[in-house]
């Protein structure tokens, strides 16, 4: 059902009007990991308009390469690496890449990340340790490496890591990224302590859902559409808003802001009534409207 | 100066010259009545003893001050914001839960849901509710809140958060 004519949804100014001048992140480069597409290319995107030199991680190196362009585009230098973001070597050998091209690293974009809905009875161990290790320990990985790089320099930094709306409430039938994504918050909150001394301040945007070419139902207008009027706020997100709030929380202009976890969901995630429809176990509703099968 | 509030404008109820200042800066006007697109809220802690040495009546006080004139005044502020047809944000300023006495604990835990609550029940007035509890009362601050003022924060409402690593 379409939203109500006479309801009013909030909307953000538009693309080519950034919270922020084009020179705010003036000779600082950004590395993104996930960079190539959907929310990690948002991020990409929403640095170089700030003037943000962009390096693009990925394991897939022509999609990075593929988001490195279209970051390119906005007129900013960039670079693209391939990683797999859980392995430590690879997220060294990836920065040393990124840095002899763009310069040191002094902003971080933990983005790489891996989703699916699946029954936890059927996730193999497989599936279980490709979403949560590429979160968890991913964002951890490239965090200490941003990290030790930043304390050897003398200089902070800060980072920004993509968590999601369901941290509060669970997610059933997504347990694996329920876990993960509650780590990277969690890990936010711990990190941006222990590395306030050095500088380096760490936040995250629990995101709801913001579609993208390549997010489940992708964003054919026709898939999304009868999204809208679920959400409280009348429409779900437009990645541009997102990749602002994240690129906003690294710029100079939220100095002091650290250890914080915003959520940007339009109020998805706190929908509640007292009597709600019949609950359907997940197992049973994997081949209905919105299931997976 | 972002111009993050330009057009908009602002009624802070609550003390705080620093904040009405950056808001400022930020392009907002401030204003005193219910022609306002935003209404910021602050109201902070202003004792940490314990809950056994308190009177009712600085109990009752506490209470009063840190959630129920909020609710009074964010009722107020979407009464009006829904006759005139126009959506709005409010913003929650306050300390963090746990660093002064039991009435802040108290108070900032049913802000909290209570920010949740209303950002859904007012989500299709267009109106957006948040709440920042930190003890920082300086230049992060001012930015937060103009930015969870403004248009720039369309899709975050119900959102609770501090400001650094102690909030």
């Amino acid at each position: 059902m379409a939203v109500p004519a006479h309801h009013i949804i909030a909307e953000p100014p538009p693309f080519e009007q950034p919270p922020y001048p084009g020179d705010i992140f003036d000779r600082r480069t950004v590395l993104v990991t996930g960079g190539g597409s959907g929310m990690g290319l948002a991020m990409g995107i929403a640095f170089a308009q700030g003037g943000a030199s962009v390096g693009v991680m990925g394991r897939s190196i022509e999609r990075a390469k593929e988001g490195a362009a279209k970051i390119a585009a906005l007129g900013v230098p960039v670079h693209a690496a391939s990683c797999d973001v859980r392995d430590p070597d690879q997220v060294a050998t990836a920065f040393d890449a990124i840095e002899k091209v763009l310069g040191p690293v002094s902003l971080l974009a933990n983005n790489a990340g891996a989703n699916f809905p699946v029954l936890t009875e059927n996730m193999s161990i497989n599936a279980w340790n490709a979403v949560t290790r590429i979160a968890i320990d991913g964002t951890f990985l490239c965090s200490a490496e941003f990290a030790r790089r930043r304390e050897a320099a003398g200089e902070g930094g800060a980072i920004v890591n993509n968590s999601a709306q369901y941290i509060w409430t669970g997610f059933p039938g997504d347990a694996h990224s329920a876990a993960a994504k509650t780590a990277q918050a969690t890990m936010t909150r711990k990190l941006a302590q222990d590395w306030a001394p050095l500088g380096i301040r760490v936040n995250a945007v629990a995101a709801g859902f913001f579609p993208h070419e390549s997010s489940t139902n992708g964003n054919d207008p026709e898939a999304i559409a009868p999204l809208q009027n679920m959400i409280p706020a009348g429409r779900t997100g437009k990645t541009h808003e997102f990749g602002w709030l994240s690129a906003l929380l690294c710029s100079p202009l939220m100095d002091g802001v650290t250890g914080q976890v915003i959520l940007q969901d339009g109020g998805e995630s706190l929908r509640r009534s007292l009597m709600m429809p019949d609950f359907v176990p997940p197992r049973e509703r994997e081949d209905g409207p919105w299931g997976w099968k | 100066m972002t111009g993050w509030l330009e057009g908009k404008a602002v009624r802070v109820i609550g003390s705080d010259p620093a904040l009405a200042d950056a808001l400022a800066k930020a392009g907002a006007t401030i204003v005193t009545d219910d022609t306002a697109d935003c209404l910021v809220h602050v109201a902070r802690a202003e004792q940490t003893r314990l809950a056994h040495h308190l009177s009712y009546d600085e109990w009752r006080g506490a209470i009063a001050a840190g959630l129920d004139s909020r609710f009074e005044a964010a009722k107020a502020f979407n009464g009006a914001k829904r006759k005139a047809g126009s959506g709005g944000a409010i913003l929650f300023i306050g300390s963090p839960e746990q660093q002064a006495g039991a009435e802040q604990a108290a108070a900032a835990g049913a802000l909290g849901n209570l920010t949740k609550s209303l950002a859904v029940e007012w989500a299709r007035d267009g109106v957006r509710v948040n709440t920042v509890l930190t003890n920082d009362g300086g230049p992060a601050l001012g930015a937060m809140a103009a930015y969870l003022l403004s248009d720039y924060a369309a899709y975050v409402t119900g959102a609770v958060m501090g400001i650094g690593v102690d909030d």
